[in-house]
């Protein structure tokens, strides 16, 4: 089963994607430790960027590129905390009700359809208002609990088309455990699949946090881009005209999202070998197991609008 | 049939799930909200004692009712379609806040995110159609647009294109400096539709890279298709095996994801009507939540729920038509 | 003002399909074409979307167009600069001796904007209705066509402001039939008041209100229509009060001199009233629990802040400087006991702060906090997320007082949150406001928030009226405000004014930061007749109760 799932050669994108990811996460595990406390506020206020301070400071004279450091930590924390949190719901409830299939199948799809159809942000909300203080951790949390479905169904469906499998059938004939086949012979073909969802439930769970924090909900007292946004939008940013405090936190978010994008871009090319595009249009190589269709790990675009609002 | 009985008890199970939901999440929130109420008043520096002791009135929270009796007494009302007095907006029945902002989250979410849609989808089909040549160098900018956050997109719009250039308006789903309220004629509607660009453009250009990329991919894997290679090899000219095959396939399941997201446009963007002080239902939302206004809050889930369910409905009924593997699968 | 948007709007319609092009070529100049000067004013009262119609006075809900544009009082109380009651739908009023009958003589000639004549028995519905009557109420009787007396049941001088200047003259022939729950929740779409203003339009973005013809004082109101509009978010208001788009606003902008530069409205006058404060929940005896129920702590915090620094970063050098007696300063100086410290340091002096914890029996811990008997002052401070002046100030806060070695922390809270800890008595420091007083005498605010009758123990809610979150409680305190509200020379008053200060400088139940900056955007190029700081003769931001349509009454449009 493991050749296929080699990484294509020469992905550009991949390359690109890794890059990017990978110099976001190294500064936000690296920056921190260089530059100033980003809660400093000796400078004074609405530097532009200069030597001393790359990124410029804040209406309370913060370096700004000191808020981006820790904030890229918070939002990585969120977003991977959260992320962690959903993609487990999304096992319990996608794979394992999708190999079982019978009774616990038709319970856990209904608790994953209802909470497919039931407003996502809304909920958020109010359970974020009822948290009278929220953590870093809390929101994540609260993120993870709302943020599973989506990617249930999807693994559901692939766990289904599995679960007819050959091998999978011949080990049930063997009477091997049913954790056993779960996690030796159905999950290690999620993989692929999983990194993917999981990828997305990170971008969806900075998002999510930006928008809560926007509204007044996100964490308290911890330095997001979310919150830095915010800040930025409440000390009234734009009209004095201090881009660098309002631009580099949205700007790191969306080019965060990208980076995972191009990851997950070649992922994709791996779990469904049709994606594989070689620069020759007539040749369209076929894999021995495609996979389905309608299990294109690319979500549609609506749980953003349904999160970030 | 047993799909569709299904069908049928999930139907009736998830509305009486989101109904109970609804009615208990409220009832979960912390805070007196006669207190709030105050504390908010209080802020602008006034409050007479003739209002305070109406808010006690107004908010007084002990019904002395059990969580049963107020549970059967709230479906009791929802059924008579009654969803309750507004306390944040009081005394407007909840019911008419919703109605008044229901055609403008409808008339600017509904048309922005079709025409995201339809944008996408074509993009997304082309580079598709076209992969492996320069096209494919599109899709790391639209990885981009996939992750921008609204908010932040909405207030840069607003600066740059109602601020600085002011050649869009600044706020509000119609001229409000002109018009004392809507009325049915061609200037008020030209200044809705001029208003509602940058919301529109916000939603637009924020949600169109999750429909490219989908679409660009089921366009790919469709085109390996044995039936492709059949049509080709039949000599089927290009446009028709484009449209006809591969489009009209790789689109379905973004179809399905189009009447989700479309019945999420009730949600509204919530934080993009913020920003453009846009009388929609996002904004609502925000209103109720911050105002431990639970009829509001309840009315509107209740909405979103429905239509959301609705849509849902409408494409299982359209996909059982399509594609009857659907029955199969459940 | 609204003429260029008009054009757009018909230019617009003329050619939807090249909405882009089109709103590039129409935001040029305004043409001043034919028609009559458009003399609507336009103002942001701090409402937000969806405007629902709701006139009536005693409502939570109520639009600001009711306070004072329709609705008036028997007089006008000049909150910003002092001086003598106006009369306004009152001609004039004597106290008895003790001060618990109140002789009330109305104007004649005052008709409803439905053309019924205002009469005494108007006068007594509105005081002695259930909703709007005071506690202390024991009758009001008319003794002729123009004369009310109105008894009490206790001296009521102290309450002089909040009876003639606050209470709203209903009419009786409308009103009376109202039972108590329906003057409560009765939306009054289509009010009848005796003010300088009608209601018009009210729609989900906006209403308006145009001039009663029959105003009792001649040749006012001479704008013919006000709009007030419904906006959600600050930004946008400043934005459009940049872009002229708004007439008249009371709204924190950091760079006001930008306003007119940037093509707003160039009247502006900046009336700092409400005190800006650290509530502490000082009272163990009540359940108070934390480092700040030692008054040494509270001490300590009070001399380590710098509060120039806190007015120039997070009120941007807009906010005064406050008085720790909590007298208006510049207003209510002759109310400042000669003995006390007259304004609050404008620096920080942690070392003084060090030497009180340390004399108190504290000692410096290795992590450079101090402790005693093992608890280190640690404490959190809590300001509401997304008032951003208050955030700002408590991180400034969290960073000043570190280095006197205490360490707090700044955390924010929604309006839950905020409400629920300080109604309740659990929390340590808040950022809070006191609300300043109507009238150039600090009472109001020695009554409701230090006295011991105006709290609950921790745990227990405060009652409707009751604004004392710090659960203080100093017989000292209680006795001398009873003094004060019973008295009727100067003298008494100022000797009960004088203990209480005494004693609040020294305990700092709510440490005193700044007084906050109420900033007002006036158009006077199109408008005049507007409070100025030459001539400030009423509180000058459109939010204000009574006082703006005072000021509306005033304004005339400029030929």
């Amino acid at each position: 089963m493991a050749e296929y799932r080699i990484l294509p050669p020469r992905s550009e994108k991949l390359l690109a994607g890794l890059f990017i990811t990978g110099g976001i996460v190294l500064f936000a595990v690296v920056a921190p430790f260089l530059v100033q406390d980003p809660r400093f506020s000796g400078n004074d206020a609405f530097l532009p960027p200069s030597a001393d301070h790359l990124l410029g400071t804040t209406k309370l004279g913060y370096d700004v590129l000191a808020q981006l450091a820790h904030g890229a930590r918070g939002s990585l924390l969120v977003g991977l905390a959260a992320a962690a949190i959903a993609i487990a719901l999304s096992l319990i409830f996608g794979i394992f009700a999708g190999y079982a299939g019978g009774w616990t199948d038709e319970v856990l799809t209904m608790v994953t359809n209802i909470m497919l159809v039931i407003p996502g942000l809304p909920l958020v909300m109010v359970i974020a208002v009822y948290a009278q203080s929220r953590s870093l951790w809390l929101v994540a949390f609260i993120l993870g609990i709302t943020g599973w479905a989506g990617s249930a169904v999807v693994l559901r469906s692939q766990a289904r088309s599995l679960r007819s499998r050959d091998y999978v059938e011949a080990s049930q004939v063997a009477g091997e455990r049913t954790w056993r086949i779960l996690l030796v012979e159905i999950l290690p073909n999620l993989l692929p699949l999983l990194a993917a969802q999981f990828l997305f439930a990170v971008v969806f769970a900075i998002l999510g946090e930006a928008g809560l924090s926007f509204i007044g909900l996100g964490p308290n007292g911890s330095i997001t881009w979310g919150t830095m946004i915010t800040e930025a939008y409440g000390g009234n940013a734009m009209s004095a005209g201090a881009w660098w405090w309002f631009v580099p936190p949205g700007l790191l978010i969306a080019v965060f999202g990208a980076g995972l994008s191009l990851v997950n871009f070649s992922i994709d090319e791996v779990v469904n070998p049709k994606l594989r595009v070689v620069a020759e249009t007539g040749d369209r190589r076929r894999a021995p197991e495609a996979a389905a269709p309608a299990a294109a790990p690319v979500q549609p675009a609506e749980p953003k609008a349904e999160v970030t609002a | 049939m047993r799909y569709y009985l299904r069908r049928a008890a999930f139907y009736a199970i998830t509305v009486w799930a989101a109904i109970s939901l609804n009615f208990l999440i409220p009832r979960l929130m912390p805070g007196d909200p006669a207190d709030i109420m105050l504390a908010k008043m209080a802020r602008s520096g006034e409050v007479a004692p003739g209002v305070e002791r109406t808010i006690r009135l107004l908010l007084g929270s002990d019904t002395n009712q059990t969580p049963w009796e107020q549970y059967v007494a709230y479906w009791g009302s929802l059924l008579r379609g009654d969803l309750g007095v507004s306390v944040t907006k009081f005394p407007t029945p909840v019911t008419e806040l919703i109605s008044a902002a229901l055609p403008w989250s409808i008339g600017l979410l509904g048309l922005a995110t079709v025409i995201s849609f339809v944008l996408g989808i074509a993009a997304g089909a082309w580079i598709g159609w076209r992969r492996g040549t320069w096209v494919d160098h599109i899709i790391p900018g639209s990885t981009l647009l996939q992750s921008l956050p609204y908010f932040w997109v909405a207030l840069l719009l607003v600066y740059g294109f109602a601020v600085v250039n002011p050649w869009f308006p600044r706020i509000g789903g119609y001229d409000v400096f002109t018009f004392d309220g809507p009325e049915a004629t061609a200037e008020f509607v030209g200044s809705v539709i001029y208003h509602g660009v940058l919301p529109a453009l916000t939603v637009v250009l924020s949600s169109f890279g999750g429909w490219l990329l989908g679409m660009r991919n089921m366009m790919v894997s469709t085109l390996s298709e044995d039936y492709i290679t059949t049509a080709e090899a039949k000599g089927l000219r290009r446009s028709r095996i484009l449209i006809g095959y591969a489009v009209r396939n790789a689109a379905l399941p973004s179809i399905a994801g189009f009447g989700i997201s479309l019945a999420f446009v009730v949600t509204g963007a919530i934080v993009m009507e913020q920003v453009f002080t846009y009388p929609g239902l996002g904004k609502l939302m925000i209103t109720a939540v911050q105002g431990n206004d639970f009829a509001l809050m309840q009315g509107l889930f209740l909405v979103i729920t429905l239509t959301v369910l609705a849509a849902t409905f409408l494409m299982d009924i359209v996909y059982g038509f399509v594609d009857p593997r659907t029955r199969l699968n459940g | 003002m609204t003429r260029p948007r008009a054009r757009r709007g018909m230019l617009l319609a003329a050619a939807l399909t090249t909405v882009t092009l089109l709103a590039a070529g129409c935001s040029g100049p305004a043409e001043s074409d034919e028609g009559p000067v458009d003399t609507t004013l336009n103002v942001w009262a701090g409402s937000q979307t969806p405007i629902t119609a709701n006139f009536n006075p005693y409502a939570p809900t109520v639009l600001h167009g009711a306070l004072g544009p329709v609705y008036e009082t028997l007089f006008f109380y000049n909150k910003a600069g002092g001086g003598d009651p106006v009369p306004m739908l009152g001609e004039s009023f004597a106290w008895n001796e003790d001060g618990t009958v109140l002789t009330i003589t109305i104007r004649e000639g005052v008709q409803w904007s439905d053309g019924e004549d205002f009469t005494v028995d108007d006068v007594i519905y509105s005081l002695t209705n259930e909703v709007g009557r005071s506690a202390n109420l024991v009758s009001a009787e008319a003794s002729d066509d123009t004369t009310v007396v109105v008894t009490y049941d206790s001296p009521q001088f102290t309450n002089e402001a909040a009876i003639l200047g606050g209470a709203w003259m209903l009419p009786e022939h409308v009103w009376a039939e109202k039972s108590v729950e329906e003057a409560t929740t009765w939306a009054n779409e289509a009010p009848v008041g005796t003010g300088p203003y009608t209601v018009d339009t009210v729609s989900e973005a906006s209403y308006t209100l145009v001039a009663n013809e029959n105003y009792w004082q001649e040749g006012k109101p001479a704008v013919a229509k006000v709009r007030y509009l419904g906006i959600d978010a600050n930004a946008s208001a400043e934005d459009l009060l940049k872009s002229g788009d708004l007439d008249w606003t009371g709204m924190f902008v950091p760079d006001p001199e930008g306003v007119a530069a940037a093509g707003g409205p160039t009247g502006y006058v900046n009336t700092p009233q409400d005190p800006t404060v650290l509530y502490t929940c000082a009272n163990a005896d009540l359940g108070c629990k934390g480092p700040q129920t030692d008054v040494a702590v509270r001490q300590a915090i009070n001399i380590a802040i710098d509060r120039g620094t806190i007015n120039d970063k997070a009120f941007v050098g807009l906010a005064a400087p406050i008085s720790p007696t909590y007298a208006l300063l510049g207003r209510d100086d002759q109310w400042i006991a000669p003995d006390v410290e007259k304004e609050s340091p404008q620096s920080g002096d942690p070392e003084a702060a060090a030497a009180i914890l340390e004399e108190a029996g504290y000692t410096l811990g290795a992590d450079g906090v101090y402790e005693k008997d093992g608890v280190k002052v640690e404490l959190t401070l809590t300001s509401v997320e997304g008032w951003t002046d208050y955030n700002d100030a408590a991180k400034l806060i969290a960073e000043q007082v570190a280095a006197a070695g205490i360490k707090v922390t700044a955390s924010t809270a929604t309006w839950q949150e905020f409400s629920d800890s300080r109604q309740s008595g659990n929390f340590q420091l808040i950022m809070g406001g006191i609300i300043g007083t109507a009238v150039a005498d600090p009472f109001q605010i020695y009554r409701d928030w230090f006295s011991g009758e105006y709290t609950q123990p921790v745990d227990t809610q405060l009652e409707a009226g009751e604004w004392n979150f710090t659960r203080y409680s100093n017989p000292v305190v209680d006795a001398a405000v009873a003094q004060a509200a019973a008295a009727s020379d100067e003298q008494t008053k100022m000797d009960a004014y004088a203990e209480i200060q005494h004693e609040i400088t020294r305990d700092l139940p709510y440490i005193p930061l700044v007084i906050n900056a109420t900033q007002t955007f006036y158009n006077d190029t199109e408008f005049t007749g507007w409070p100025t700081d030459e001539d400030l003769y009423a509180f000058p931001p459109s939010w204000g109760s009574v006082s703006a349509g005072f000021i509306l009454a005033n304004l005339e449009p400029v030929e």
